[in-house]
């Protein structure tokens, strides 16, 4: 059941194979396999639930300042990472969920990809700590910084999708030489998904072995003077970034990251673009510039992470494939159990989403 | 499989990629609480719609349209229940027959539980016991893909109307050839309008040796071995060539029968009485020129003679055929088209002449290509009028709008091959036996040599068959300029 992490090494992208933290963990697919055997004797899936991806973002506030940028074609590898979380329904003692992981590179000129995953993981109101607290020692060796027992039901998708995406990161951060890494995100720690120890390990492991991490966000809550920071109109010729100042987080969040506000090609897509701290700011810069010069940016975000989005990502297909992998391989039997908003309200009833 | 909608009478079922299920297989939807069951037939099959497929495809493809390469580190092994999902089909299905307690019935109007319901594949040959194809005169047509063989019966070509149609180089000839050569196994009489010269040694085998049939084609080549004593004319017939072959006007008609009688009166009809009579005759000018003109073409025919010897009577071939069945294959090749229609008008007066006084009991007539030669009223005529002389013909042609709607309508047996032009397939589905979903969606696919057979026949239940070979002689290959080099 376990994989090796099989990336080919070449004198650029110089991977090296230890077999400790880079192989996939087998807590994950043993627990994904036993909650399933679990769920056997236990009520049907339901199938109507909403099945909404989960993005992952943060709050912060800012100042500006402007820095125009020149793509630098020396070849560095370009490396992405993202996840994707799915209930794919309910059982009366819990949930069914899926994850699964994507890291996408870009070598040479073509682009190359590893999927882990999917997982199904059975999800109770019992279990749910404990697996929380299995897979994430599992995955980053660390124990929670937050009270886990916390946890709520409709948070444990992302989770455990995070758990995986540090895992991810953390095996591209020891793996990868000399490149840059995107995160899809933001930087801050300290978050019940991203422990700041973990999050710090990760970056540090980067940067020792000639790496950058940058980390964009597709949506921020960042304004100045009321206005999201990404929507600001400024007057200069793309691609630049905008040096976000004097930010400032509530404890126990620290951002590990500069903050910038990148525009990289014209049109209206601006992002917030998280940079490694702890980088001198010439090199953050001249990351940027040399992402530019090595990958493809559509709509001023980066091609290899949006690939790596685009592969995680769970399509209707997989969902009823998924749920027929459970109901074949574990018995369940699947029912539609009725909408109460449906049911109750009509064509008013808009799903239990809009309560 | 998966009953999944009915609309009408065409359902759609779920089915998964282990089962294979291809268009023109039956399929047998079992509903065992109501103890009946649906006969429906796969007209078409799609591609499932399921939701996702569309990103999951162009995922795929990111990479300027390259496969994106990569590995994918699947532990639980979904990947391939997520393949089986994205190629699972729908089967358009027509419903051809309810069965309840082993009798068939053609409604479609209960409709089977979705939940309990069963479905399987019915195999040819037990569809056929089921609907009771074949018979006592068996014909075997060909083989269906499952393996088993297509019998029909030919009493069901006995008194009907059937068209051979498809686009060339398909077939249609050598089924029609099959159709005839085992209605003279039957000791049918049959008449081949033989356009090409394709039916003149059916009588040998494929490699030059004479074959159970030799004596019982009889091979009439107008102008040659078929030639017609001037003195045995009936007038009728005469005129008929006159007026439709040949265009003659009412008023010059009415002439020559005058001219007729008077040379039968004194007993000198012969072809050079009669261009001496028309010659001497008062009439008017014109008439008298629009005669000479009428009379030129049939002496230029060489088909008329005043001679007794050396010439085969139809009538010979038709009494020799009636004892012991035989086909007599007119040849019209190497014929002008004006003579083609002479001896065409000739030999189809002579039939009804023939059949008119129970000289003949009944003919299969094989019409290749009729429209070259059938004049437009014979059309009508041959499906109405002559039927109940006892004339059954079958036309074989490549180009289905020269055949009239009204022809289609009344057609008892259609043997369809493939066509792929859209006009074509509007032509044919436009057929009383046939519902044009099945014509535009089978026929469209069908290999060559491979027909769809619709009608009595097949009792209504549309089937495809490879047809048979044939050890004779077939003559109908196209000639080809580079075949030496190839």
């Amino acid at each position: 059941m376990i994989e090796q992490y099989t990336i080919t090494t070449t004198p650029k992208y110089n991977f090296p194979h230890p077999a400790t933290d880079i192989t996939l963990p087998q807590r994950l697919v043993e627990l994904s396999i036993r909650s399933l055997k679990n769920a056997l004797n236990t009520n049907p899936i339901q199938l109507n639930q909403q099945t909404i991806q989960q993005p992952f973002n943060n709050q912060t506030r800012l100042n500006l300042k402007p820095i125009p940028l020149n793509p630098k074609h020396d070849t560095t590898v370009v490396a992405a990472i993202d996840t994707s979380s799915m209930k794919i329904g309910e059982t009366a003692t819990g949930m069914l969920i899926a994850i699964r992981g994507a890291t996408v590179w870009k070598q040479k000129s073509s682009y190359r990809y590893l999927r882990i995953g999917p997982f199904i993981i059975h999800i109770t109101e019992e279990n749910k700590t404990e697996v929380y607290n299995a897979l994430q020692k599992a995955y980053s060796n660390t124990q929670s910084e937050n009270q886990q027992q916390n946890l709520q039901n409709h948070q444990i998708p992302t989770r455990l999708a995070n758990l995986l995406e540090k895992w991810l990161q953390t095996t591209l951060s020891k793996t990868l030489n000399g490149g840059i890494i995107l995160f899809d995100g933001s930087l801050t720690a300290g978050t019940p998904d991203t422990p700041k120890g973990l999050m710090k390990e990760i970056l540090n492991t980067a940067r020792a072995r000639g790496n950058v991490a940058l980390a964009f966000s597709k949506m921020t809550t960042l304004r100045i003077n009321g206005i999201l920071i990404t929507d600001l109109a400024l007057e200069h010729k793309p691609p630049y970034i905008l040096e976000v100042e004097g930010l400032r987080t509530k404890p126990p969040t620290v951002m590990l990251g500069e903050v910038y506000i990148a525009k990289l090609t014209r049109g209206n897509c601006t992002f917030r673009l998280d940079i490694d701290k702890e980088i001198p700011a010439e090199q953050r810069i001249e990351a940027v510039e040399r992402l530019l010069g090595n990958d493809l940016l559509s709509q001023g975000y980066p091609e290899t992470l949006r690939l790596a989005h685009i592969l995680c990502t769970f399509t209707a297909n997989e969902v009823i494939a998924m749920q027929y992998f459970a109901t074949r391989n574990y018995g369940l039997k699947l029912v539609n159990r009725p909408n109460m908003h449906k049911l109750l309200f009509g064509p008013f009833g808009k799903g239990d989403n809009t309560s | 499989m998966r009953l999944y909608k009915k609309e009408g009478n065409i359902v759609q079922i779920l089915s998964f990629p282990d089962e294979t299920v291809e268009k023109g297989d039956y399929l047998l939807i079992e509903d065992g609480e109501v103890g009946k069951a649906l006969i429906a037939q796969v007209i078409d099959v799609q591609f499932a719609s399921i939701p996702g497929v569309l990103e999951e495809l162009l995922r795929s493809l990111p990479d300027g349209g390259e496969l994106i390469q990569g590995e994918d580190i699947d532990p639980l092994e979904i990947a391939p229940h997520i393949t089986y999902i994205q190629d699972a089909s729908l089967l358009i299905c027509k419903i051809r027959a309810t069965v309840e307690s082993e009798s068939l019935s053609p409604s479609s109007s209960w409709l089977p539980s979705r939940s309990k319901s069963t479905i399987k594949k019915l195999s040819i040959p037990t569809l056929l016991k089921l609907v009771k194809v074949g018979g006592k005169l068996p014909i075997i047509v060909g083989g269906t893909k499952d393996s088993s063989l297509l019998t029909i019966d030919a009493s069901d070509l006995d008194g009907r109307l059937n068209i051979v149609t498809g686009k060339k180089e398909t077939g249609k000839s050598h089924l029609s050839k099959l159709l005839m050569l085992s209605l003279v196994g039957y000791k049918a009489t049959v008449v081949v309008f033989d356009l090409n010269g394709e039916y003149l040694r059916l009588g040998m085998t494929a490699d030059g040796k004479r074959n159970a049939y030799y004596d019982k084609i009889h091979v009439l080549t107008p102008a040659q071995n078929f030639k017609v004593p001037f003195k045995h004319l009936n007038l009728h017939v005469l005129l008929g060539i006159l007026i439709h072959a040949l265009h003659l006007p009412g008023t010059s008609a009415r002439e020559f029968r005058r001219i007729w009688q008077s040379l039968r009166d004194r007993d000198m009809l012969s072809l050079h009485e009669l261009g001496e009579a028309i010659r001497n005759w008062h009439c008017n000018q014109h008439v008298r020129d629009a005669l000479f003109s009428r009379y030129h073409a049939l002496v230029n025919s060489g088909f008329f003679t005043d001679e007794n010897a050396s010439t085969m009577l139809l009538e010979e071939c038709l009494f020799k055929a009636k004892e012991q069945g035989g086909a007599i294959i007119i040849n019209l090749r190497n014929t002008s088209s004006i003579d083609r229609q002479i001896v065409v008008e000739y030999v189809l007066g002579k039939l009804v002449e023939l059949l008119t006084s129970w000289k003949l009991k009944a003919v299969f007539l094989f019409a290749e290509e009729a429209h070259l030669y059938l004049r437009e009223t014979y059309w009508d005529d041959i499906v109405t009028r002559m039927r109940h002389f006892g004339i059954f013909t079958t036309f074989i042609t490549n180009q289905p709008d020269t055949i009239r709607e009204n022809i289609y309508r009344q057609a008892d047996n259609i043997f369809l091959f493939n066509f792929t032009n859209e006009h074509d397939l509007e032509v044919v589905s436009r057929a009383a036996r046939v519902d044009a979903e099945t014509v535009k969606s089978i026929a469209r696919e069908l290999p060559p040599h491979h027909c769809l057979v619709l009608g009595k026949v097949v009792k209504d239940f549309p089937m495809v068959v490879k047809v048979k070979a044939l050890d004779v002689e077939t003559m109908g290959e196209t000639r080809l300029f580079f075949k030496e080099a190839n």
